[in-house]
Protein backbone atom coordinates (compact mmCIF):
# COMPACT_ATOMS: atom_id res chain seq x y z
CA UNK A 1 0.00 0.00 0.00
CA UNK A 2 2.60 2.31 0.90
CA UNK A 3 4.67 1.65 -2.04
CA UNK A 4 1.61 2.21 -3.69
CA UNK A 5 1.42 5.78 -2.25
CA UNK A 6 5.09 6.04 -3.15
CA UNK A 7 4.57 5.42 -6.84
CA UNK A 8 1.34 8.07 -6.98
CA UNK A 9 3.03 10.77 -5.33
CA UNK A 10 6.26 10.52 -7.50
CA UNK A 11 4.06 10.68 -10.23
CA UNK A 12 2.65 13.49 -9.57
CA UNK A 13 5.87 15.31 -8.21
CA UNK A 14 6.72 14.62 -11.89
CA UNK A 15 3.85 16.03 -12.98
CA UNK A 16 4.34 19.01 -11.17
CA UNK A 17 7.74 19.87 -12.56
CA UNK A 18 6.35 18.83 -16.13
CA UNK A 19 3.58 21.86 -14.92
CA UNK A 20 6.00 24.00 -13.63
CA UNK A 21 8.16 23.71 -17.26
CA UNK A 22 5.34 24.23 -19.27
CA UNK A 23 3.73 27.33 -16.99
CA UNK A 24 7.10 29.58 -17.45
CA UNK A 25 8.47 27.97 -20.97
CA UNK A 26 10.02 31.18 -21.96
CA UNK A 27 11.99 32.02 -19.11
CA UNK A 28 12.68 28.46 -19.13
CA UNK A 29 13.99 28.59 -22.52
CA UNK A 30 16.16 31.67 -22.30
CA UNK A 31 17.64 29.99 -19.16
CA UNK A 32 18.44 27.27 -21.30
CA UNK A 33 19.80 29.33 -24.04
CA UNK A 34 22.15 31.03 -20.91
CA UNK A 35 23.09 27.33 -19.85
CA UNK A 36 23.34 26.34 -23.19
CA UNK A 37 26.38 29.26 -24.33
CA UNK A 38 28.16 29.22 -21.45
CA UNK A 39 28.90 25.28 -21.86
CA UNK A 40 29.55 26.11 -25.20
CA UNK A 41 32.66 28.20 -24.29
CA UNK A 42 33.91 25.35 -22.60
CA UNK A 43 32.71 22.32 -25.22
CA UNK A 44 34.95 24.64 -27.48
CA UNK A 45 37.96 25.01 -25.46
CA UNK A 46 37.80 21.19 -24.44
CA UNK A 47 37.49 20.58 -28.29
CA UNK A 48 40.72 22.22 -28.75
CA UNK A 49 42.69 20.91 -26.43
CA UNK A 50 41.31 17.61 -27.26
CA UNK A 51 42.93 17.68 -30.98
CA UNK A 52 46.22 19.56 -28.80
CA UNK A 53 46.71 16.85 -26.99
CA UNK A 54 46.22 14.08 -29.60
CA UNK A 55 48.53 15.84 -31.61
CA UNK A 56 51.06 16.09 -28.24
CA UNK A 57 49.79 12.13 -27.35
CA UNK A 58 50.34 11.40 -31.36
CA UNK A 59 54.00 12.77 -30.85
CA UNK A 60 54.42 11.07 -27.69
CA UNK A 61 53.93 7.74 -29.51
CA UNK A 62 56.98 8.14 -31.21
CA UNK A 63 58.60 8.49 -28.47
CA UNK A 64 61.57 5.62 -28.36
CA UNK A 65 65.07 5.00 -27.74
CA UNK A 66 67.38 4.29 -30.14
CA UNK A 67 70.22 2.22 -29.02
CA UNK A 68 73.56 2.60 -31.44
CA UNK A 69 76.09 0.10 -31.26
CA UNK A 70 80.22 0.35 -31.39
CA UNK A 71 81.56 -1.25 -34.91
CA UNK A 72 83.18 -4.05 -32.96
CA UNK A 73 80.15 -5.45 -31.68
CA UNK A 74 78.65 -8.67 -34.11
CA UNK A 75 75.37 -9.85 -34.58
CA UNK A 76 74.95 -12.21 -32.14
CA UNK A 77 76.33 -9.91 -29.54
CA UNK A 78 73.63 -7.48 -30.96
CA UNK A 79 70.62 -9.76 -30.32
CA UNK A 80 71.67 -10.92 -26.32
CA UNK A 81 71.66 -7.04 -25.77
CA UNK A 82 68.99 -6.07 -27.58
CA UNK A 83 66.77 -9.34 -25.63
CA UNK A 84 68.27 -7.94 -22.28
CA UNK A 85 66.73 -4.75 -22.91
CA UNK A 86 63.40 -6.28 -23.50
CA UNK A 87 63.43 -7.27 -20.08
CA UNK A 88 63.85 -3.67 -18.71
CA UNK A 89 61.27 -2.05 -17.08
CA UNK A 90 59.28 0.19 -19.31
CA UNK A 91 60.31 -1.47 -22.30
CA UNK A 92 57.52 -2.40 -25.12
CA UNK A 93 59.55 -4.46 -27.76
CA UNK A 94 62.94 -3.62 -29.12
CA UNK A 95 63.98 -3.97 -33.23
CA UNK A 96 67.64 -4.82 -33.93
CA UNK A 97 68.83 -2.70 -36.74
CA UNK A 98 71.93 -3.74 -38.67
CA UNK A 99 74.16 -1.67 -40.75
CA UNK A 100 72.36 -2.87 -43.80
CA UNK A 101 69.64 -2.52 -43.19
CA UNK A 102 70.21 1.21 -41.61
CA UNK A 103 71.33 1.92 -44.98
CA UNK A 104 68.69 0.60 -46.75
CA UNK A 105 66.09 2.55 -44.40
CA UNK A 106 68.18 5.69 -44.92
CA UNK A 107 68.33 5.04 -49.13
CA UNK A 108 64.53 4.86 -48.88
CA UNK A 109 63.58 7.74 -46.19
CA UNK A 110 66.09 10.53 -47.60
CA UNK A 111 66.46 9.69 -51.38
CA UNK A 112 68.29 12.88 -52.14
CA UNK A 113 70.58 12.43 -49.48
CA UNK A 114 71.85 8.59 -50.28
CA UNK A 115 74.52 10.19 -52.51
CA UNK A 116 76.11 11.10 -49.08
CA UNK A 117 77.15 7.39 -48.64
CA UNK A 118 79.14 7.19 -51.84
CA UNK A 119 80.86 10.08 -51.00
CA UNK A 120 81.92 8.71 -47.77
CA UNK A 121 83.10 5.42 -50.04
CA UNK A 122 82.38 1.58 -49.41
CA UNK A 123 84.45 1.32 -46.35
CA UNK A 124 81.80 3.41 -44.58
CA UNK A 125 78.95 1.74 -42.80
CA UNK A 126 76.13 3.27 -40.81
CA UNK A 127 76.17 2.20 -37.13
CA UNK A 128 73.47 -1.16 -36.26
CA UNK A 129 71.11 -0.42 -33.29
CA UNK A 130 68.77 -1.26 -31.47
CA UNK A 131 65.35 0.28 -31.61
CA UNK A 132 63.75 0.20 -28.03
CA UNK A 133 59.68 1.24 -27.98
CA UNK A 134 58.29 2.02 -24.71
CA UNK A 135 54.95 2.07 -22.99
CA UNK A 136 52.83 4.46 -23.03
CA UNK A 137 53.07 5.67 -19.32
CA UNK A 138 57.03 5.23 -19.88
CA UNK A 139 56.96 7.90 -22.42
CA UNK A 140 57.85 10.96 -20.56
CA UNK A 141 60.83 12.61 -19.54
CA UNK A 142 61.51 11.62 -15.93
CA UNK A 143 61.07 7.96 -17.19
CA UNK A 144 62.92 7.86 -20.68
CA UNK A 145 66.03 9.62 -19.05
CA UNK A 146 67.24 7.24 -16.58
CA UNK A 147 66.35 4.43 -19.28
CA UNK A 148 68.83 6.44 -21.40
CA UNK A 149 71.56 6.73 -18.87
CA UNK A 150 71.44 3.03 -17.86
CA UNK A 151 71.71 1.80 -21.40
CA UNK A 152 74.90 4.34 -21.92
CA UNK A 153 76.53 2.10 -19.32
CA UNK A 154 76.16 -0.75 -21.01
CA UNK A 155 79.12 -2.49 -22.91
CA UNK A 156 78.93 -2.12 -26.66
CA UNK A 157 76.76 0.85 -26.40
CA UNK A 158 78.38 4.18 -28.57
CA UNK A 159 75.02 6.59 -27.98
CA UNK A 160 72.14 6.82 -27.05
CA UNK A 161 69.28 8.96 -28.52
CA UNK A 162 65.98 9.52 -27.07
CA UNK A 163 64.51 13.13 -28.78
CA UNK A 164 66.09 14.91 -25.42
CA UNK A 165 65.73 18.47 -26.99
CA UNK A 166 62.10 17.70 -26.98
CA UNK A 167 60.86 15.23 -24.64
CA UNK A 168 60.64 17.29 -21.49
CA UNK A 169 58.40 20.00 -23.38
CA UNK A 170 55.95 18.03 -24.27
CA UNK A 171 55.15 15.99 -21.16
CA UNK A 172 55.04 19.26 -19.67
CA UNK A 173 52.74 20.83 -22.58
CA UNK A 174 50.49 17.32 -22.08
CA UNK A 175 50.14 17.58 -18.04
CA UNK A 176 49.59 21.64 -18.28
CA UNK A 177 46.69 21.03 -21.13
CA UNK A 178 45.06 18.12 -18.86
CA UNK A 179 45.50 20.41 -15.61
CA UNK A 180 43.24 23.14 -17.34
CA UNK A 181 40.65 21.28 -19.41
CA UNK A 182 40.01 20.25 -15.70
CA UNK A 183 40.74 23.30 -13.94
CA UNK A 184 38.48 25.09 -16.64
CA UNK A 185 35.99 21.91 -16.19
CA UNK A 186 35.49 23.15 -12.44
CA UNK A 187 35.41 26.54 -12.77
CA UNK A 188 32.28 26.22 -15.24
CA UNK A 189 30.39 23.59 -13.23
CA UNK A 190 30.74 25.87 -10.53
CA UNK A 191 29.43 29.03 -12.78
CA UNK A 192 26.89 26.95 -13.87
CA UNK A 193 25.90 25.66 -10.70
CA UNK A 194 25.02 29.53 -9.67
CA UNK A 195 23.33 29.83 -12.90
CA UNK A 196 20.88 27.22 -12.14
CA UNK A 197 20.80 28.25 -8.29
CA UNK A 198 19.59 31.39 -9.49
CA UNK A 199 16.97 30.40 -11.71
CA UNK A 200 15.59 27.68 -9.09
CA UNK A 201 15.80 30.28 -6.48
CA UNK A 202 13.82 32.60 -8.95
CA UNK A 203 11.16 29.57 -9.57
CA UNK A 204 11.07 29.03 -5.74
CA UNK A 205 10.18 32.74 -5.07
CA UNK A 206 7.56 32.80 -7.79
CA UNK A 207 6.06 29.84 -6.89
CA UNK A 208 6.09 30.53 -2.84
CA UNK A 209 2.31 30.13 -2.38
CA UNK A 210 2.41 27.06 -3.99
CA UNK A 211 4.90 25.66 -2.08
CA UNK A 212 3.78 27.03 1.21
CA UNK A 213 0.25 25.61 0.33
CA UNK A 214 1.70 22.23 -0.17
CA UNK A 215 3.50 22.24 2.51
CA UNK A 216 0.34 23.42 4.90
CA UNK A 217 -1.65 20.73 3.09
CA UNK A 218 0.89 17.91 4.32
CA UNK A 219 3.23 17.71 0.95
CA UNK A 220 6.03 15.50 2.32
CA UNK A 221 9.43 17.75 2.31
CA UNK A 222 11.05 15.85 -0.78
CA UNK A 223 7.70 15.99 -3.09
CA UNK A 224 7.78 20.08 -2.67
CA UNK A 225 11.33 19.63 -3.18
CA UNK A 226 11.76 17.47 -6.59
CA UNK A 227 10.05 19.07 -9.11
CA UNK A 228 12.65 21.84 -8.34
CA UNK A 229 15.50 19.68 -8.29
CA UNK A 230 13.87 18.08 -11.45
CA UNK A 231 13.90 20.97 -13.13
CA UNK A 232 17.99 21.91 -12.16
CA UNK A 233 18.26 18.33 -13.29
CA UNK A 234 16.64 19.03 -17.13
CA UNK A 235 18.43 22.34 -17.49
CA UNK A 236 21.35 21.42 -16.77
CA UNK A 237 21.59 17.95 -19.20
CA UNK A 238 19.64 20.01 -21.89
CA UNK A 239 21.84 23.25 -21.50
CA UNK A 240 24.83 20.91 -21.49
CA UNK A 241 23.25 19.03 -24.98
CA UNK A 242 22.40 22.19 -26.84
CA UNK A 243 26.18 23.51 -26.25
CA UNK A 244 27.36 20.17 -27.32
CA UNK A 245 25.10 21.11 -30.78
CA UNK A 246 26.30 24.41 -31.22
CA UNK A 247 29.66 23.40 -30.87
CA UNK A 248 29.34 20.57 -33.31
CA UNK A 249 27.86 23.30 -36.02
CA UNK A 250 30.59 25.53 -35.61
CA UNK A 251 32.85 22.64 -35.74
CA UNK A 252 31.16 21.28 -39.19
CA UNK A 253 31.60 25.08 -40.64
CA UNK A 254 35.17 24.94 -39.65
CA UNK A 255 36.29 21.42 -40.67
CA UNK A 256 36.99 22.48 -44.53
CA UNK A 257 39.29 25.13 -43.22
CA UNK A 258 40.52 24.14 -39.89
CA UNK A 259 41.08 20.21 -40.60
CA UNK A 260 40.27 18.66 -36.83
CA UNK A 261 38.15 15.97 -34.98
CA UNK A 262 34.82 16.89 -32.90
CA UNK A 263 35.11 15.30 -29.33
CA UNK A 264 35.05 11.82 -28.89
CA UNK A 265 32.04 9.71 -27.36
CA UNK A 266 33.36 9.66 -24.11
CA UNK A 267 34.45 12.95 -23.48
CA UNK A 268 30.30 14.51 -25.15
CA UNK A 269 29.28 11.95 -22.04
CA UNK A 270 31.28 14.02 -19.57
CA UNK A 271 30.32 17.27 -20.62
CA UNK A 272 26.40 15.92 -20.52
CA UNK A 273 27.51 14.17 -16.96
CA UNK A 274 29.10 17.49 -15.59
CA UNK A 275 26.02 19.70 -16.74
CA UNK A 276 23.18 17.22 -14.70
CA UNK A 277 25.76 17.38 -11.72
CA UNK A 278 25.93 21.22 -11.98
CA UNK A 279 22.23 21.56 -12.50
CA UNK A 280 21.46 19.35 -9.55
CA UNK A 281 24.05 20.91 -7.27
CA UNK A 282 22.51 24.54 -8.60
CA UNK A 283 19.45 23.78 -8.38
CA UNK A 284 19.73 22.32 -4.67
CA UNK A 285 21.81 25.27 -3.53
CA UNK A 286 19.00 27.24 -5.16
CA UNK A 287 16.21 25.73 -3.15
CA UNK A 288 17.61 25.57 0.08
CA UNK A 289 18.25 29.59 -0.11
CA UNK A 290 14.73 29.74 -1.77
CA UNK A 291 11.85 27.67 0.05
CA UNK A 292 11.16 29.68 3.33
CA UNK A 293 11.78 26.89 6.74
CA UNK A 294 9.92 27.27 10.25
CA UNK A 295 10.95 30.18 12.27
CA UNK A 296 12.79 29.10 15.22
CA UNK B 1 -7.42 15.55 23.65
CA UNK B 2 -6.89 16.86 19.87
CA UNK B 3 -5.34 20.28 21.37
CA UNK B 4 -3.25 20.51 24.38
CA UNK B 5 -1.34 24.08 24.79
CA UNK B 6 0.56 24.32 28.73
CA UNK B 7 1.53 27.47 29.37
CA UNK B 8 2.19 28.75 25.62
CA UNK B 9 4.07 31.65 25.01
CA UNK B 10 6.23 32.87 22.01
CA UNK B 11 8.09 35.74 21.12
CA UNK B 12 9.34 37.11 18.58
CA UNK B 13 12.63 38.98 19.53
CA UNK B 14 11.63 40.88 22.70
CA UNK B 15 7.92 41.23 21.78
CA UNK B 16 5.66 38.89 23.38
CA UNK B 17 3.08 37.85 20.72
CA UNK B 18 1.19 34.93 23.01
CA UNK B 19 1.97 34.59 26.92
CA UNK B 20 0.97 31.87 28.95
CA UNK B 21 -2.03 29.93 27.27
CA UNK B 22 -3.57 27.18 28.09
CA UNK B 23 -6.34 25.56 26.29
CA UNK B 24 -7.69 22.41 25.50
CA UNK B 25 -9.62 21.48 22.64
CA UNK B 26 -11.75 17.77 21.97
CA UNK B 27 -13.03 16.03 19.41
CA UNK B 28 -16.15 18.12 17.99
CA UNK B 29 -15.25 20.91 19.72
CA UNK B 30 -16.08 24.25 18.44
CA UNK B 31 -13.92 26.81 19.46
CA UNK B 32 -14.18 30.68 18.50
CA UNK B 33 -10.71 32.75 19.35
CA UNK B 34 -11.66 36.15 19.17
CA UNK B 35 -9.66 39.41 19.90
CA UNK B 36 -8.65 42.86 18.07
CA UNK B 37 -6.08 42.64 15.44
CA UNK B 38 -2.50 41.87 16.53
CA UNK B 39 -4.11 39.92 19.74
CA UNK B 40 -2.15 36.53 18.28
CA UNK B 41 -4.98 34.53 17.18
CA UNK B 42 -3.16 33.86 13.97
CA UNK B 43 -0.18 33.46 15.86
CA UNK B 44 -2.24 30.67 18.05
CA UNK B 45 -3.26 29.06 14.72
CA UNK B 46 0.07 29.05 13.37
CA UNK B 47 1.23 27.27 16.35
CA UNK B 48 -1.47 24.58 16.15
CA UNK B 49 -0.64 23.42 12.88
CA UNK B 50 3.17 23.72 13.26
CA UNK B 51 3.51 26.57 11.00
CA UNK B 52 6.19 27.98 14.10
CA UNK B 53 7.21 26.85 17.48
CA UNK B 54 6.56 28.25 20.66
CA UNK B 55 9.37 30.16 22.57
CA UNK B 56 7.81 28.39 26.34
CA UNK B 57 5.41 25.98 26.96
CA UNK B 58 4.45 22.32 25.50
CA UNK B 59 1.87 21.99 22.78
CA UNK B 60 0.54 18.72 21.76
CA UNK B 61 -1.88 18.30 18.47
CA UNK B 62 -3.42 15.29 17.19
CA UNK B 63 -1.01 13.19 19.33
CA UNK B 64 2.49 14.97 18.33
CA UNK B 65 4.32 17.47 20.47
CA UNK B 66 5.77 20.66 19.15
CA UNK B 67 9.13 20.17 20.75
CA UNK B 68 9.18 16.50 19.36
CA UNK B 69 7.73 15.70 16.11
CA UNK B 70 9.88 14.97 13.17
CA UNK B 71 10.24 16.74 9.95
CA UNK B 72 8.99 13.41 8.27
CA UNK B 73 6.15 13.27 10.70
CA UNK B 74 4.87 17.22 10.37
CA UNK B 75 3.49 16.58 7.05
CA UNK B 76 1.61 13.70 8.85
CA UNK B 77 0.34 15.82 11.48
CA UNK B 78 -1.21 18.38 8.47
CA UNK B 79 -2.62 16.15 6.93
CA UNK B 80 -5.15 16.09 9.80
CA UNK B 81 -5.87 19.11 9.74
CA UNK B 82 -7.03 21.45 7.34
CA UNK B 83 -6.97 25.18 7.65
CA UNK B 84 -8.82 28.00 5.88
CA UNK B 85 -7.29 31.56 5.30
CA UNK B 86 -8.78 34.99 5.63
CA UNK B 87 -7.04 35.42 2.14
CA UNK B 88 -8.20 31.94 0.75
CA UNK B 89 -4.38 30.85 -0.33
CA UNK B 90 -5.71 29.11 -3.86
CA UNK B 91 -3.70 28.47 -6.18
CA UNK B 92 -4.12 30.80 -9.22
CA UNK B 93 -2.79 28.57 -11.74
CA UNK B 94 -4.78 25.92 -11.09
CA UNK B 95 -8.60 24.98 -11.28
CA UNK B 96 -10.98 24.90 -8.29
CA UNK B 97 -10.94 20.62 -8.83
CA UNK B 98 -7.21 21.17 -8.69
CA UNK B 99 -7.07 23.30 -5.58
CA UNK B 100 -9.70 20.99 -4.27
CA UNK B 101 -7.90 17.75 -4.67
CA UNK B 102 -4.16 19.31 -3.59
CA UNK B 103 -4.40 17.81 -0.08
CA UNK B 104 -4.95 14.44 -1.52
CA UNK B 105 -2.73 14.54 -4.33
CA UNK B 106 0.11 14.98 -2.12
CA UNK B 107 -0.67 12.28 -0.02
CA UNK B 108 -0.72 9.93 -2.95
CA UNK B 109 -3.80 9.20 -3.55
CA UNK B 110 -5.26 7.69 -6.56
CA UNK B 111 -6.46 9.82 -9.21
CA UNK B 112 -9.52 6.97 -9.21
CA UNK B 113 -10.39 8.50 -5.47
CA UNK B 114 -9.43 11.88 -5.76
CA UNK B 115 -11.71 12.34 -8.82
CA UNK B 116 -14.42 10.79 -6.40
CA UNK B 117 -14.34 12.50 -3.55
CA UNK B 118 -13.58 15.90 -5.08
CA UNK B 119 -16.55 15.73 -7.30
CA UNK B 120 -18.48 14.75 -4.10
CA UNK B 121 -17.44 17.68 -1.93
CA UNK B 122 -17.77 19.83 -5.41
CA UNK B 123 -21.35 18.80 -5.59
CA UNK B 124 -21.96 19.00 -1.66
CA UNK B 125 -20.54 22.68 -1.83
CA UNK B 126 -22.38 23.87 -4.53
CA UNK B 127 -19.56 24.31 -6.78
CA UNK B 128 -19.67 21.21 -9.60
CA UNK B 129 -20.21 23.94 -12.29
CA UNK B 130 -17.37 25.80 -11.36
CA UNK B 131 -14.97 22.59 -11.14
CA UNK B 132 -12.75 23.89 -14.14
CA UNK B 133 -12.93 27.32 -13.51
CA UNK B 134 -9.84 29.41 -12.18
CA UNK B 135 -9.94 30.99 -8.94
CA UNK B 136 -9.70 34.61 -10.31
CA UNK B 137 -13.29 33.71 -12.22
CA UNK B 138 -14.54 32.89 -8.95
CA UNK B 139 -16.56 35.55 -6.53
CA UNK B 140 -14.93 35.79 -3.00
CA UNK B 141 -17.77 33.36 -1.52
CA UNK B 142 -16.95 30.81 -4.13
CA UNK B 143 -13.65 31.35 -3.59
CA UNK B 144 -14.00 31.03 0.42
CA UNK B 145 -16.03 28.04 -0.04
CA UNK B 146 -13.20 26.24 -2.53
CA UNK B 147 -10.73 26.82 0.25
CA UNK B 148 -12.91 24.85 2.61
CA UNK B 149 -13.59 21.94 0.21
CA UNK B 150 -9.74 22.21 0.27
CA UNK B 151 -9.07 21.97 3.52
CA UNK B 152 -12.09 19.60 4.52
CA UNK B 153 -11.22 17.11 1.13
CA UNK B 154 -8.47 14.64 3.04
CA UNK B 155 -10.94 14.60 6.45
CA UNK B 156 -9.38 16.31 8.57
CA UNK B 157 -9.99 16.01 12.52
CA UNK B 158 -9.42 19.44 12.90
CA UNK B 159 -10.47 22.44 10.87
CA UNK B 160 -8.66 25.86 11.32
CA UNK B 161 -10.06 28.48 10.09
CA UNK B 162 -8.23 32.15 10.41
CA UNK B 163 -10.45 35.08 9.98
CA UNK B 164 -12.30 32.69 6.76
CA UNK B 165 -14.94 35.70 6.82
CA UNK B 166 -13.06 38.55 6.52
CA UNK B 167 -13.01 39.51 3.26
CA UNK B 168 -16.60 38.43 2.96
CA UNK B 169 -20.02 40.54 2.92
CA UNK B 170 -22.28 40.01 5.67
CA UNK B 171 -24.67 37.26 4.04
CA UNK B 172 -21.91 35.41 2.53
CA UNK B 173 -20.01 35.53 6.07
CA UNK B 174 -23.42 33.83 7.75
CA UNK B 175 -23.23 31.05 5.09
CA UNK B 176 -19.67 30.35 5.25
CA UNK B 177 -20.17 30.26 9.14
CA UNK B 178 -23.52 27.70 8.79
CA UNK B 179 -20.38 25.85 6.60
CA UNK B 180 -18.29 25.45 9.30
CA UNK B 181 -20.90 25.14 11.78
CA UNK B 182 -22.52 21.73 9.58
CA UNK B 183 -18.76 20.74 9.69
CA UNK B 184 -18.55 20.76 13.38
CA UNK B 185 -21.11 18.86 13.48
CA UNK B 186 -20.16 15.86 11.46
CA UNK B 187 -17.57 15.27 14.54
CA UNK B 188 -15.02 17.65 12.92
CA UNK B 189 -12.91 20.17 15.96
CA UNK B 190 -13.25 23.38 14.55
CA UNK B 191 -10.87 26.99 16.02
CA UNK B 192 -12.21 29.47 14.18
CA UNK B 193 -10.29 33.42 14.74
CA UNK B 194 -12.40 35.97 14.39
CA UNK B 195 -12.27 39.31 15.22
CA UNK B 196 -16.17 39.14 16.26
CA UNK B 197 -17.24 36.78 18.49
CA UNK B 198 -20.90 37.47 17.83
CA UNK B 199 -20.81 35.24 14.08
CA UNK B 200 -20.96 32.27 16.27
CA UNK B 201 -24.14 31.93 19.32
CA UNK B 202 -22.28 31.17 22.83
CA UNK B 203 -24.54 28.10 23.57
CA UNK B 204 -22.75 26.30 20.25
CA UNK B 205 -19.02 27.13 20.73
CA UNK B 206 -16.90 27.88 23.06
CA UNK B 207 -15.44 31.57 22.89
CA UNK B 208 -11.75 32.82 24.01
CA UNK B 209 -10.82 36.26 24.04
CA UNK B 210 -7.26 36.88 23.20
CA UNK B 211 -5.85 40.67 24.17
CA UNK B 212 -1.88 41.26 23.25
CA UNK B 213 -1.23 37.53 23.28
CA UNK B 214 -2.97 37.04 26.65
CA UNK B 215 -6.41 34.77 27.26
CA UNK B 216 -8.43 37.77 29.03
CA UNK B 217 -12.32 37.59 30.92
CA UNK B 218 -15.02 38.40 28.53
CA UNK B 219 -15.70 41.06 29.93
CA UNK B 220 -13.09 43.09 29.52
CA UNK B 221 -13.02 43.13 25.94
CA UNK B 222 -15.08 45.67 24.25
CA UNK B 223 -15.64 43.61 21.02
CA UNK B 224 -18.11 41.21 23.16
CA UNK B 225 -19.91 43.73 24.18
CA UNK B 226 -20.35 45.80 20.77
Amino acid sequence: MDSVIEINLLIRAFNEMLLGLRRKLGPFLVTLLMVSLSFMVFDIFIAVSWNLQTVLREEQENVGVEVFLEPSVTQAAALTLADLISTMDGVRSVYYVSSDEAELVFRADLPDQAGLLDLMGSSFRLPASVQVSLHTDHRTDDRVVPLARTLSGMQGVEDVIYGEEYLPGLTSAVNILARLVLLAGLVLAVSLSLIVANTVRLAVAEKSLTVEIMSIVGAPGWFVRLPFIGEGIVTGLLGSAGSLLFTAVISLVLSPTVPHRFLPGQWIAGVLLLGTCAGTIGSWIGMRSGIPRPRA
Amino acid sequence: MLIRMTGISRHYSEWPALRSIDLEVATGDFLVVSGPSGAGKTTLLRLIWMGDRPSKGVLEVAGYRSDRISQRDLPVLRRKLGIVFQDFRLLEERTVFDNVALPLQVAGTSPRVIRKRVFALLAEMELSHRRSSRPHELSGGEQQRVAIARAMVAHPVILLADEPTGNLDPEVSRRVIDLLLEINRSGTAVVLATHDPRQVPAGIARHLYLDKGELVDPGAWDGFGD
